[in-house]
């Protein structure tokens, strides 16, 4: 162990503080010890059929948006379905790079399921990742969401024919119209720029105000800031009911629960596209254990519940089986790859404001903050106030106490080393051996480095250890590092 | 008016149900504020599976209460540990950790609770007289105002901030540059990644928080493990918990008004929620303070005044997430999702579909602040046991919970080197006076002012005229100048004074 290359013998006078009262009776804690593993090991039983602890549902877009709520739902009934808790870990960021990529990479072992959508067909187009559908194992999906475009309801557009001719001469004129829906390059983006290029017109003809997600989009154009909208149907109009007007669905039918929005090839604009979310696993998965869980996901998507919930949220249901779901992929794949990287859209993918700019001027500010703060720091060495190193502001006390033999400092690094030491163990040990024996381990050893009496260090050890993971892992289900022992 | 009230107040204050629900959720939210790395939004997360069983009301009412309770339980670690339990408390962690080191931890305590109380029931009265009205503001807003509002946002950090401009200017800097790190989220393209593809989402900031904070304060209370006999470890006095809150409360009325309204106003905004709050109350309470050198240092004007404001943000949040359907924080985007699951529309109409729902709504708030005084008198009585652990105990705890904190936001053992990191990085920061507190925010805003500041920009096809071309733009501009400018002018008046000013 690392910690025992500085064996410290235990001085129980060095204690400084009265214990509390439980702590006292070393012998009470023992016992609760005791009992506590007894209890534990009572919980493991020998090996059971798939699935017999928790799966991780990974959504790569953020709490509280359309992903993470279907998520949540799907989540909830697999969990009855299957036995065992769901949970839902929102791995957010890089427009969808980071979740999809922690799913695809994760153990396939079935108990790491994915949340995968639509950009996984377009992230890896765009040179943003490796990662595509083929890391995959596909179970269901779930469903469609056509791009729609929106106006304000006090707009002078009625239709697609007005909104074409307004780009169209606002791009002559040299002031573009703006239009947002999600960040630049984003499902919304590449719909608009497709149906700008269906239409003869560049697809940069309009000014692409880069936002996240549909909600702050949906914001911008009530306060004016952008022109038009572009998002899924029932993001728009979720939120807004009557102070958006639809110009037109992106779909070839129109869509259940929105019968009074025309499509666009209702009015002779020949263009579809349309988002989608699905379940799926690392690509490694064993078979039986993929059929386990598609078997399950089936059940859950014919109840009544996931259907009335799909329908009150107004995503457009569209079920499809693993195999089903393959070939889909497998197109969707190739209809972004022609879209993403023809000589048209090739062009949209320059921002003028590269991504450089902002951290550069922030570089700029930090140097001359840096230049500032220096000149103060040599200032103030010719005050003697400052010359107690590493003394924190707040010990007033350390004045009088300050001494510099050589013992003295050796024992002030040991202590801050063995934290250290203590936290980089956890992070390497965490992943082969489990939380608990880790956190056991590492616990006693900083209690032990810091000349705790070792009966106490051991109790407290490993007392923390069970606590915290019954509250983390069982009460509040945050997943924590399972090692060969299974927790 | 009377026939929403009665069958409203009916509702909530008859029912057991009710009852039960808002004093489980309180407990539930004290706990999850408490612990580090869990904040209110993933708290509230967890429930949504539970709401699945419960009526509309009862599920609001977990809700609510679960959020303001977390909300102040995020102090109680601030001021025994200094590890913000949630983001909403790093404003003022300084003040409070050093009121703790002086051996008033609980009535530190005290006055947050109890300015966390009135400042949430001061929230619920905005919320239920202004809420329709004030929901029009957040309609003004474009993405030029919300780039000069961030800005101003950042600038808080500069005047709430340490011993001298210039170094609270640095941490500042040092955050942002936090920021720019991994995919930017307007041009979808990888920013000093290094190849990890850990580094794609950016650098968090709640593991972040946690090292700087936490991990750092272990570091240096290790430093001293041997000399400091039992620092100040003074136990709760079991009498003063309420009485200096109660004491101050009546000195700091128009404080209270003013931070509360800031608050409530900063909850409004979408995208600025109960951090932001704090610290732009904070901010303004050291521009109006008699003592504005004793911030930082263990300020209970500034824990009075932040806490107000961050408590009565929440309410604020709502208004645009009930009128609009547009989430104000990251708690009412989850809200709004409930909403529809129980098939109620968030709009102008639901006022009127479901008068005595949006009613009932405001009296759960008052409820769940009316619950949050008890049970948060329990937590700090609970909390204050940490107090009577020996530090050589308490702090290989605290270094577990630090790692258990970071690992529990992402689930990844990077957060954990991160989070290890940053705590090196805190204590460097401390030697040389930076301020942490500004590294923090400008890693929460970095991200949201670039976004509006190049989307702004691209907006305008590359002219700076897009900034104050509107005329709300123009006037947060010109805010915004006059408030630089006196931060400029008082640093220059400080220099001119002698030395030793900078540091007491």
């Amino acid at each position: 162990m690392i910690f025992q290359r500085h064996p410290v013998s235990p001085q129980p006078d060095l204690l400084p503080v009265r214990l509390p009262p439980g702590a006292q009776s070393g012998s009470l804690l023992t016992w609760a010890t005791v009992g506590l593993l007894l209890l534990l090991a009572l919980g493991c039983s020998a090996e059971q059929e798939f699935p017999d602890q928790p799966i991780s549902l990974i959504c790569p877009w953020s709490a509280g948006g359309g992903t993470d709520r279907v998520a949540r739902q799907v989540a909830a009934q697999l969990e009855s379905e299957l036995g065992v808790p769901v949970n839902v870990i929102n791995a957010i960021g890089g427009s969808g790079v980071t979740g999809h990529t922690r799913g695809a990479v994760a153990r396939p072992d079935g108990y790491t399921l994915t949340m995968i959508t639509v950009e996984l067909s377009m992230l890896h187009w765009r040179g943003l990742t490796s990662v595509t559908h083929e890391d995959f194992a596909p179970l269901h999906l779930l469903n469609r969401d056509p791009a729609a475009l929106f106006v304000r309801a006090d707009s002078d557009y009625q239709s697609l024919d007005d909104l074409q001719a307004a780009v169209d001469s606002a791009a002559r004129s040299g002031k573009k119209l703006k239009a947002s829906g999600t960040a630049y390059g984003g499902i919304w983006h590449i719909a608009t720029a497709g149906w700008l290029d269906r239409r003869g017109l560049a697809p940069d003809a309009v000014n692409w105000v880069s936002i996240n997600g549909a909600g702050p989009s949906i914001q911008e154009l009530m306060a004016g800031g952008v022109d038009f909208l572009c998002c899924s149907l029932p993001e728009a109009d979720a939120v807004l009911g009557g102070q958006v007007r639809c110009l037109g669905v992106m779909s070839d039918e129109r869509i259940g629960g929105f019968e009074d929005v025309p499509t666009f090839k209702e009015q002779a604009h020949d263009w579809s596209i349309a988002g989608w979310r699905g379940v799926a696993a690392p690509r490694e998965t064993p078979p039986e254990r993929l059929r386990v869980l598609s078997d399950a996901l089936a059940k859950v998507t014919a109840t009544q519940s996931f259907r009335d919930f799909m329908a009150a949220a107004g995503f457009d249901l569209s079920l499809e089986e693993p195999a089903e779901f393959a070939q889909t992929l497998q197109r969707q794949d190739r209809l972004f790859g022609d879209i993403l990287t023809s000589e048209a859209l090739r062009g949209v993918s320059g921002e003028h404001f590269g991504p450089l700019m902002f951290p550069a001027i922030i570089a700029v500010g930090l140097v001359v903050a840096l230049l500032i703060v220096s000149v103060e720091l040599w200032r103030e060495r010719a005050v003697p106030l400052a010359a107690v190193p590493g003394d924190s502001p707040t010990e007033v006390t350390s004045a009088d106490t300050h001494r510099s033999d050589s013992k003295d400092v050796r024992n002030r690094l040991i202590y801050p080393a063995a934290v250290a030491l203590a936290v980089m163990f956890y992070i390497v040990a965490s992943e082969p051996l489990g939380f608990v024996a880790t956190a056991m381990l590492m616990l006693a050893g900083l209690l032990l480095a810091l000349r705790v009496r070792p009966r106490i260090a051991f109790s407290v050890a490993v007392l923390t250890a069970l606590v915290t993971y019954q509250v983390f892992s069982i009460l509040l289900r945050v997943p924590l590092p399972r090692g060969f022992l299974e927790w | 008016m009377s026939e929403t009230v009665l069958p409203a107040a009916q509702q909530i204050f008859l029912d057991p149900v009710i009852w039960g629900v808002v004093i489980a959720a309180a407990f539930y939210g004290v706990f999850l504020g408490a612990m580090p790395g869990l904040t209110a939004t993933m708290g509230v997360a967890l429930f949504v599976p539970m709401t699945f069983w419960l009526e509309p009301l009862p599920a609001l009412a977990a809700i609510v209460t679960m959020v303001a309770c977390a909300i102040f339980a995020g102090d109680i670690p601030t001021t025994l540990m200094r590890i913000p339990g949630t983001p909403a408390s790093a404003a003022y962690a300084d003040d409070a950790y050093a009121l703790a080191q002086r051996g008033e931890a609980s009535s530190a305590m005290g006055i947050m609770l109890w300015f966390s109380v009135t400042g949430g029931l001061f929230g619920a009265l905005v919320l239920m007289l202004l809420g329709n009205q004030l929901a029009r503001c957040a309609s003004w807003f474009s993405v030029a105002e919300y780039f000069w509002l961030y800005l101003m946002g950042i600038s808080c950090a500069v005047i709430v901030g340490g011993s001298s401009v210039a170094r609270s200017l640095l941490g500042l800097l040092i955050g942002l540059l936090f920021s720019t790190v991994g995919l930017s989220a307007v041009h979808g393209q990888a920013r000093f990644v290094f190849g990890q593809p850990e580094l794609f989402q950016g650098i968090s900031f709640i593991p972040a928080m946690i090292g700087l904070f936490g991990l750092s304060e272990v570091l240096r209370g290790s430093l001293g493990l041997d000399r400091v006999l039992a620092p100040s470890a003074a136990p709760l006095q079991s009498r003063s918990l309420l009485g200096p809150a109660l004491h101050l409360f009546p000195t700091r009325i128009l404080a209270w008004i003013r931070s509360s309204t800031l608050g409530a106003m900063t909850g409004i905004l979408p995208g600025a929620g109960a951090d932001i709050a704090s610290w732009v109350s904070a901010a303004v309470s050291k521009r109006r303070s008699r003592t504005p050198e004793r911030f930082g240092k263990g300020s209970t004007e500034c824990l009075a005044d932040a806490s107000a404001a961050n408590s009565a943000s929440l309410a604020g949040a709502w208004i645009p997430a009930l009128v609009f359907g547009i989430p104000g924080d990251s708690v009412t985007a989850i809200v709004i999702g409930v909403l529809y699951m129980k098939n109620l529309k968030p709009g102008p109409e639901i006022f009127e579909t479901q008068g005595v729902l949006v009613f009932s709504l405001y009296l759960i708030f008052i409820l769940a602040n009316l619950v949050l005084l008890p049970v948060g008198m329990l937590a700090i009585r609970t909390g204050g046991l940490i107090m009577r652990i020996p530090r050589r105990v308490l702090l290989p705890v605290i270094v577990l919970l630090c790692i258990v904190g970071a690992y529990a936001v992402g689930g990844s053992l990077f957060d954990v080197w991160l989070m290890f990191g940053f705590g090196l990085l805190g204590l460097a920061c401390e030697r040389w006076k930076i301020s942490i507190g500004a590294l923090v925010l400008g890693m929460i805003l970095g991200g949201p002012l670039e976004e509006r500041f190049v989307q702004t920009l691209s907006g305008g096809d590359g002219s700076l005229w897009a900034f104050v071309d509107r005329p709300v733009a123009a006037g947060l501009a010109l805010v915004c100048l006059l408030v630089w400018l006196s931060v400029a002018l008082s640093a220059r008046r400080n220099r001119l004074l002698p030395a030793g000013e900078s540091d007491a």
